[in-house]
């Protein structure tokens, strides 16, 4: 066997007394795509962080190509050869795509720090060229697609001379003809001789792309080897540690009758057309589409934050043309935001201030003084931490950035559950977060829907959908252009339902789709 | 053995110091300390600082000041600035005392531009009325309100920045207040107003005269105080303004009428502005169309000094009063060593350097800072 | 044509800032003919040279997302020490000149250090030495008018070509400043900075160099326009350069630059902006308004820009939810973005 390209040895990471890595081995051979696997808290973005030199670790050590490797920072590493692709990437919207490509140092002319237009822009489009991107380097960053983007951020690292490329989760921004694209890139990389190591949630892309998977279960290694020897099944077990034999909990009660909520002919020029539906009380009614189908446009206009111009939203009253966000949420509805960190948590605030948000007015003492009933509210605050199994130390005092991305998400759920929502508009629900919380998200959908709330959920994932949902709608290009009911669920017409528009000239099996 | 005993003793009283002192420092409480302890400092150099004269100047100082640092923080709390809020002093000083005025100088206000329509040499149009105090009190706060709301529709409605919205105000109504003054000082004011800001309850004996005890402004300082703290820790309205402050979208997702929110916050500042404008005439026995032109330096710093975050989400009366507690001690102590007024200058920017640089630290050695020591009675 | 419609909102919307800029022009120069004669227009160029100069100065902070609220005591002190030095050494007037540009740097660079070492934000740092500078410049010259020599007012009347000499300078500086900023690594990384500077500083970005070199620049430029306009009047008063810093903020402001950071140019932004609040000033001043009602009306017109661009910015911001992808070229297949977006050049 050839000599590892990656060794890490005996490391271990503790943060204020919490273990987060505990004696983790591990030998990674070039030219490999590693697959990483585990639970949110496993220690998969620790381990990368130490190796990125973003951390120190407080034991072990690591080696390089067989030399010791001990990066002071994230500048050593890059310099080591290695790039790390986050999910947040580190690109400036404000600049060109070579600005961002040069920004430590542009090609100069002569000895002047005058910058060499030319040689930059040459260099730029041999950069693109690299990872198949073909769009000017004079292109403004804020003006590209999420895709295009982690193009660009690899087009970078690629630039930089990097032969070790780590992914944490690459695809969840992505549609699913940038995740192909990616995954094309990946393997052209791997045949040229670098090493990826590929984190993510999504197992089925991991035991496509990886040759070796590993196994992160509580900051330690519990099962690694070639991917011949993993399953989806095998892959959760290990990850969890037990068998799990529901990935979404049973539907138990059918969708009523009544009509909660009325959409009729919605349009919001450039936005989205004749959006028309209904959603029944105890029903989940999904929202699928691709990236950029218009689907969360949808949902904000449901949810009052955007306006519409034509059309009619009734939820057992007056229709209007622009539903003020207090109006909607008096009116018992909720939205969970795709972006918890811009739009659903206040970052600073401690869980229980976060929670507390929506149902505060419910717990109004005396109208004129505007007091509320404090130690009410803390009480159900604690009692909904407990119900949704929110990990942190003490709510009271625990800031909410503090807490893991699943725990984060279920806070900001549970900020809405206890203002007793009658519609539940859900955008990504389970976004960035493990399968034990996922399982955990299924079942307060559930729950609500048995409640007879109703229940609207967009997601990309489509097999969720298909999981927890009593019917389908499927957007393209800002319109509803397939309806399906639960025993009609079927991936392939769904999935070309949503494609509709897209792919004139392609064949089914070029169109992309997830296999 | 005796000195090793010594030595785990003197070891383990520095273990206890050094304990004691982290406390202090990383303490709420902890500019009030450091103004009690630069007073008790100063007081040895300079022993006039103890006299009751000296102190019953500083009681009067603080008040009135502490009324405006409170409006300013409602603004800091949900992350924006207030920086016409000496310009509404202004203009409430002018629009009040023109009201009340009973004598104008021809000499001096023939050529302003109300002359014959408002005023005349017989004064404003409130002159001699008995109504003259609480209806001319009435008016400038009234005033002060209206132009906050202005500035918070125009932050919240138009999404200006509120640096710019502030800033055009001030210059705005500053000169407003020059222009209807034509930059003259108002005077013969009633003495009811006048008793306001120089009268006090209870004497105390100092040297051959008695000095006040507790001015009306200490009142008004008090109540206001009162009325903030319920506010912000105790109503639904004040977890609303932590929360625009933190995150304004993430905030609006959740409910919260974030534009009335922000309007209410200027409209607050401003009514404090002309609050303080009220007690800063009374006090100086005129409608000045230049009042408060160097105070927002003391606003700000007071605030900054006090440790209310200037990006918002962060603040507590109590920090406001501590603020406003040192720099009022400062200034005197600065006036008492009978520096010149550039070297007042000079050490009030060194020391608002200096309690920034402090509040950086102490913030990094709190790391594990809990939100809500942060917020009014989380 | 809906499309059309669209597109010249879009260029309307795009350059508020001319648009105000000839508007302003054209509603005082109808107002009073006397605004457009050539040497009234050659004196708000001239006004505008000198705020300019500390506005390009201030437009090198704002965008690296700080501030700058010490100019105009930077520029009473270092011109204070110039007048000062001159009146008790008889030094040249370009040794003077050196003089004053070194202790706007001095000034810049304490800024530079309170920011970027002691972590202390821009706001409160430079309202500081705002109070303290102004201290030491009354410290230094007792509050007493400083007189420069014949020496230095003949500087101010050199002229080049014809143009006058602040005119030149000014030119000068935008020019430099373009080239720094367009055509520098040290430009497009303080727009780095400014857009995020913890990205920055991943990307490598020593951004402590980056910030403190903003704030010296700034303390230059502020030194060097405090000199132009001395050599103009002839003596520095104990209110030189108060209210300055406003003047340069709301210019910069008003030609695009974001008080965030990361957005915002000299050319033509600032350029505009400076010459915007002149005209507006020069305006007021030919249609004889009343003096005390010139403050009034120029910071109506200044908060009516500020509107306007608020507008420009929410407008804008609505039309891209629309237009949200870019198409590749020559791909072959189909684009996934919901409407045809025209290619656009960069802003900066």
């Amino acid at each position: 066997m050839s000599e590892p390209v990656l060794l890490f040895e005996h490391i271990s990471k503790s943060f204020f007394g919490a273990r987060a890595l505990h004696d983790v081995t591990l030998a990674v051979q070039p030219g490999c795509v590693v697959g990483l696997i585990g639970e949110n808290g496993a220690g998969k973005s620790t381990l990368m962080n130490i190796f990125g030199g973003v951390l120190q670790p407080d034991e072990g050590r690591m080696c390089l190509r067989g030399r010791p490797y001990r990066p002071a920072g994230p500048a050593d590493a890059t310099a080591a050869g290695i790039a790390f692709i986050h999910q947040e990437l580190n690109l400036f919207g404000n600049l060109s795509i070579a600005d961002n490509l040069f920004i430590d140092g542009f090609p100069r002319i002569g000895r002047t720090p005058l910058i060499h237009r030319r040689q930059a822009m040459q260099r730029a489009e041999e950069a693109l060229a690299a990872v198949d991107l073909n769009v000017s380097p004079k292109t403004r960053i804020d003006r590209l697609t999420p895709g295009h983007k982690q193009l660009v951020e690899i087009a970078k690292a690629l630039h930089r001379g990097a032969r070790i490329i780590i992914f944490d989760e690459p695809t969840t921004s992505l549609t699913s003809r940038e995740t192909h694209r990616l995954f094309s890139l990946i393997e052209r990389l791997r045949r040229d001789g670098c090493t990826i190591l590929y984190i993510s949630h999504a197992l089925a892309d991991v035991l496509q792309l990886a040759d070796e998977i590993v196994v992160l279960r509580d900051g330690q290694v519990v099962q690694t080897g070639p991917k011949e020897q993993f399953d989806i099944d095998t892959m959760i077990g290990a990850m969890v540690g037990r068998r799990i034999d529901q990935l979404y909990p049973t539907r138990r009660n059918a969708p009523g009758d009544r009509v909660l909520m009325s959409v009729c002919r919605v349009t919001e020029p450039g936005v989205v057309k004749d959006i028309s539906f209904d959603l029944h009380a105890g029903e989940v009614l999904g929202l699928f589409g691709l990236m950029g189908s218009g689907r969360t446009e949808v949902a904000r206009i449901l949810f009052g934050l955007d306006c519409f111009q034509s059309g009619t939203i009734t939820t057992g009253g007056p229709s209007r043309r622009r539903r003020s966000v207090r109006a909607s949420v008096d009116g018992g509805m909720a939205f969970v935001t795709e972006d918890r960190r811009e739009e659903g948590l206040l970052m600073e605030a401690s869980v229980t201030d976060n929670m507390a948000l929506v149902a505060l007015p419910r717990y109004r003492r005396r109208r004129l003084l505007g007091t509320f009933n404090q130690r009410a509210l803390r009480r159900t605050v604690d009692e909904m931490v407990g119900t949704l199994k929110v990990k942190c130390v003490d709510p009271r005092t625990d800031a909410v950035k503090n807490l893991s991305g699943g725990n984060q998400q279920k806070a900001v759920i549970g900020k809405w559950l206890l203002a007793e929502p009658v519609i539940g508009i859900m955008d990504e629900p389970t976004r960035g977060i493990d399968i034990a919380a996922k399982y955990e998200v299924y079942s307060i959908i559930n729950d609500l829907a048995d409640r007879g709330a109703g229940v609207l959920c967009i997601s990309s994932e489509l097999e969720e959908l298909t999981g927890i949902c009593d019917s389908l709608l499927v957007m393209s290009r800002g319109r509803i252009c397939g309806r399906f009911r639960r025993s009609e669920f079927d991936e392939e017409r769904i999935l070309a339902a949503a494609f509709e528009g897209h792919i004139e000239h392609e064949t089914r099996n070029e169109s992309g789709a997830p296999n | 053995m005796h000195s090793s005993d010594n030595v785990t003793a003197r070891a383990r009283l520095g273990r206890l110091m050094n304990a004691l002192l982290r406390r202090v420092l990383l303490s709420d409480s902890f500019v009030l300390f450091l103004a009690v302890a630069y007073f008790l400092v100063l007081w040895v150099f300079v022993p006039r600082l103890g006299s009751a004269r000296n102190l019953s100047n500083l009681s009067s100082n603080i008040w009135p000041l502490f009324v405006l640092v409170i409006g300013q923080m409602f603004v800091l709390i949900i992350g924006g600035i207030d920086l016409s809020q000496t310009s509404i002093m202004a203009i409430a000083s002018v629009c009040g005392a023109l009201l009340m005025t009973s004598g104008l100088d021809p000499a001096l206000f023939a050529r302003n531009p109300l002359w014959g329509v408002l005023i005349s040499e017989q004064g404003g149009p409130l002159a001699g009325s008995v109504a003259a105090v609480p209806i001319g009190i009435l008016a400038m706060l009234a005033i002060g309100a209206l132009i906050g709301l202005a500035n918070g529709v125009a932050v919240a409605k138009c999404r200006m920045p509120p640096f710019m919205v502030t800033l055009v105000s001030m210059f705005f109504f500053s000169g407003l207040a020059i222009f209807i003054t034509r930059s003259e000082n108002v005077t013969n004011l009633p003495a009811g107003f006048l008793a306001i800001g120089q009268s006090y309850i209870g004497h105390v004996p100092a040297g051959r005269s008695s000095v006040g005890l507790m001015p009306y402004s200490f009142f008004a300082g008090v109540a206001l105080a009162s009325i903030a703290w319920f506010v912000l820790g105790r109503t639904i309205a004040g977890r609303w303004f932590y929360a625009v402050g933190m995150n304004r979208r993430a905030a609006a997702v959740s409910g919260v009428p974030t534009d009335r929110v922000i309007v209410f916050a200027y409209t607050i500042s401003g009514f404090c502005a002309a609050l303080g404008s009220v007690l800063y005439s009374s006090r100086l026995g005129a409608g000045r169309p230049t009042l408060g032109a160097n105070v927002l330096l003391d606003v700000i710093g007071a605030a900054v000094i006090g440790g209310i975050s200037l990006y918002g989400g962060k603040g507590k009366v109590r920090w406001a009063f501590y603020g406003v507690l040192f720099f009022v001690v400062l200034d005197s102590s600065l006036y008492m060593l009978n520096l010149r007024f550039y070297t007042v200058n000079i050490v009030k920017g060194v020391v608002i350097l200096m309690a920034a640089l402090l509040d950086v630290l102490r913030n990094r050695a709190r790391m594990d800072r809990t939100p809500t020591a942060s917020m009014e009675l989380a | 044509m809906d499309s059309l419609r669209q597109s010249t909102l879009t260029m309307a919307l795009r350059n508020v800032p001319i648009l105000m800029f000839l508007g302003t022009f054209l509603i005082f120069g109808l107002l009073s003919p006397r605004f457009l004669e050539y040497q009234s227009l050659e004196n708000i160029a001239k006004q505008a040279s000198y705020i300019g100069i500390i506005a390009v100065g201030m437009t090198f902070v704002l965008l690296t997302g700080g501030i700058d609220l010490s100019v105009g005591s930077n520029m009473y002190v270092s011109a204070v020490t110039a007048g000062l030095l001159m009146q008790r050494f008889s030094i040249l007037p370009v040794l003077a000149l050196v003089i004053c540009l070194a202790v706007g740097l001095v000034f810049g660079l304490a800024n530079a250090f309170a920011v970027t070492r002691l972590h202390i934000i821009p706001f409160v740092v430079t309202l500081a030495t705002q109070f303290a500078g102004r201290g030491l410049g009354w410290m230094l010259s007792q509050s007493r008018a400083v007189a420069f020599p014949q020496s230095v007012t003949g500087l101010g009347a050199v002229q080049l070509l014809g143009i006058p000499g602040p005119i030149v300078i000014f030119t000068g500086v935008v020019l430099a400043a373009w080239v720094v900023l367009a055509r520098t690594t040290l430009g497009r990384q303080i727009y780095a900075v400014g857009h995020e500077i913890e990205a920055a500083r991943k990307a490598g970005i020593n951004t402590r160099r980056v910030q403190a070199t903003a704030y010296c620049l700034c303390g230059v430029l502020a030194s060097l326009g405090g000199f132009v306009s001395v050599a103009q009047l002839g003596n520095v008063n104990s209110g030189f350069g108060e209210m300055v810093e406003f003047q340069a903020i709301a210019a910069a402001v008003l030609g695009g630059t974001s008080l965030f950071g990361g957005i915002g140019n000299v050319f033509p932004g600032t350029v505009l902006g400076a010459l915007l609040i002149q005209m507006v000033w020069a305006g007021l001043v030919a249609t004889r308004t009343d003096l005390y009602l010139q403050p009034l009306i120029a910071a109506a017109i200044i908060f009516l820009a500020v509107l306007l661009d608020s507008i420009r910015n929410t407008a804008l911001a609505k039309m891209g939810r629309h237009n949200i992808r870019i198409e590749e070229k020559s791909s072959g297949r189909p684009d996934t973005s919901q409407q045809h977006s025209p290619r656009r050049k960069p802003t900066n």
